[in-house]
């Protein structure tokens, strides 16, 4: 139902300890933040690739419409960096428009791309977590990190009770569509308008047959899970401390020119 | 035609032309990695106290009875599956609404600021919305900001005694419009135009996801009126439960 997740449990990392996974993802995130080099970026980028696809087989044709999903964005507020309206033409490029230039300096251009490189990069380390770490594993991490025991509850509940929903919504949705409830715009309003409130109801009252069931399984205010323990190899954290370690000369480097 | 519907009809054109160059519309996240880091921390470190005190207010409602613990939890699935679901636009491309305005109005803006920050995490990660840097600025403009507009505005109207169903309307469009200046200024506190510095820099962002986001908010607003009234008809005891309807304005 939610295709990154579908894929993630196909992927052939998922056995990896968590916590490496994790730790790779969250200093190559920092580093390529923090980084003002596209070189940087790029070799973020191809690693992330690398390992996602030719390491953990996700298809790259999934992967590529992935990496699309963000491209609004991208476009559009790299659009608003480099164009500035002013009276006076910069160097980079001009339109002009009665007294007012649609104008762009070569600085701004050039750091425009620079952020989109850095952005995408930054989209292949959350990427290689979502596509290779299951949302239960994450959640093993986070308590390990001594997030709150209620927020981790929560998410862990809410993790659960969203493909419950959204197995009640396409259902409902189905049957709309079954019976011309998509046939024009308004009627289109009115059928997810109704579905959103049966979903809701239905929802509000399984959590009360949930909570039911719960008390009756012994819950007294803790829910207990079962996670198995797969330590890390020696060589995998000797490559990620390596690795990690380059980007940082390369991080050093990027600020000192 | 009179002058009023060739208004109308040319209006509607515009938002049809406008939806069909944006081919996905998602409520404003910021992409992962789009922020520098400085600004990343800042954002978090502003989100703390409104996440601690949403935190206790979570923690007492719990203590109050312990069954609603699934309550909030089923609160924050349905704000995260209604912010996946494609609503109709008016050309059929895809766009999601945010789900937060709903959840302020629903559940009050101190419970959504926790469920917001934990929703636009499962949204980062399972529908690559937004990101784990950009956690931070995103929770602030959608889980924070926007909520908590919305809620003041739907009390506010509750205060006139302004029609409920127009009170929702203003409180959600009013909620998604004030997110998507928040997140243009955080955009242009970050990346100030060389021409004017951060003010022209936030006329920029503001004009370029105008076309985007101004329907959006429209089309919210009146689903979530929808929503509501369908509530209304079929779920009056369930509504009372989580203190939406207080037992004056039930009957």
């Amino acid at each position: 139902m939610i295709v990154i997740d579908k894929l993630c449990y196909q992927s052939k990392l998922r056995y990896i300890n968590a916590s490496e996974k994790f730790v790779y993802t969250v200093l190559t995130l920092i580093l390529c933040i923090a980084s003002r080099s596209a070189a940087t970026a790029a070799v973020v980028f191809l690693v992330n690739v690398y390992l996602t696809v030719a390491k953990g087989g996700i298809p790259f044709a999934r992967y590529a419409k992935l990496l699309l999903i963000p491209a609004a964005f991208l476009v559009a507020s790299t659009t608003a960096l480099m164009v500035n309206l002013s009276r006076m033409p910069l160097d980079a490029f001009a339109f002009p428009l009665g007294e007012w230039y649609l104008t762009g300096s070569i600085s701004s251009v050039l750091a425009g791309l620079r952020l989109c490189g850095k952005a995408l990069a930054a989209v292949t380390c959350l990427y290689f977590l979502s596509l290779t770490t299951v949302m239960t594993e994450i959640l093993g991490v986070l308590k390990k990190l001594h997030v709150p025991g209620l927020v981790i509850e929560l998410m862990m509940l809410i993790y659960r009770f969203i493909f419950l929903l959204m197995e009640t919504a396409s259902a409902i949705i189905i049957s709309q569509n079954s019976r011309l409830g998509n046939r024009d715009y308004q009627t289109r309003v009115r059928s997810f308008g109704g579905m959103a409130s049966a979903l809701l109801v239905r929802s509000l009252k399984r959590s009360g047959t949930l909570y039911d069931a719960m008390e009756a399984r012994c819950y007294d205010g803790e829910l207990k899970i079962l996670s198995e323990e797969r330590p890390a190899e020696k060589k995998e954290l000797f490559c990620i401390a390596g690795y990690e370690l380059l980007l940082l000369g390369m991080v050093i480097w990027s600020w000192m020119r | 035609m009179k002058k009023q519907e060739k208004i109308l009809v040319k209006a509607s054109v515009v938002i049809a032309l406008l939806f069909a160059v944006a081919p996905t519309v998602n409520a404003m996240h910021i992409m992962e990695g789009y922020l520098p880091a400085g600004y990343c921390v800042a954002w978090g470190l502003i989100c703390l106290p409104f996440l601690a005190a949403g935190f206790i207010s979570l923690k007492n409602k719990i203590k109050t009875n312990r069954k609603n613990l699934t309550l909030i939890a089923m609160s924050g699935a349905f704000i995260f599956v209604i912010s996946s679901l494609k609503i109709p636009s008016v050309t059929g491309s895809c766009s999601h609404m945010t789900g937060t305005g709903l959840g302020a109005i629903l559940f009050g803006p101190a419970s959504v600021s926790v469920l917001g920050i934990i929703v636009l995490v499962f949204q980062a990660v399972l529908l690559a919305h937004g990101g784990l840097t950009t956690l931070g600025a995103n929770t602030f403009s959608m889980a924070v900001a926007g909520p908590i507009i919305a809620f003041g505005i739907y009390r506010l109207c509750g205060k006139l005694n302004v029609n409920r169903r127009v009170s929702i309307f203003l409180a959600v469009f009013l909620g998604d419009i004030f997110t998507y200046c928040v997140t243009s200024v955080q955009l242009a506190l970050a990346y100030p135009s060389e021409v004017g510095g951060t003010a022209a820099s936030a006329v920029k962002f503001l004009g370029v996801f105008a076309p985007t986001q101004l329907p959006l908010a429209v089309i919210e607003g009146i689903l979530t009126v929808v929503i509501v009234i369908g509530l209304e008809t079929y779920a009056v005891p369930e509504l009372r439960n989580i203190g939406f309807l207080r037992g004056k304005e039930a009957e």
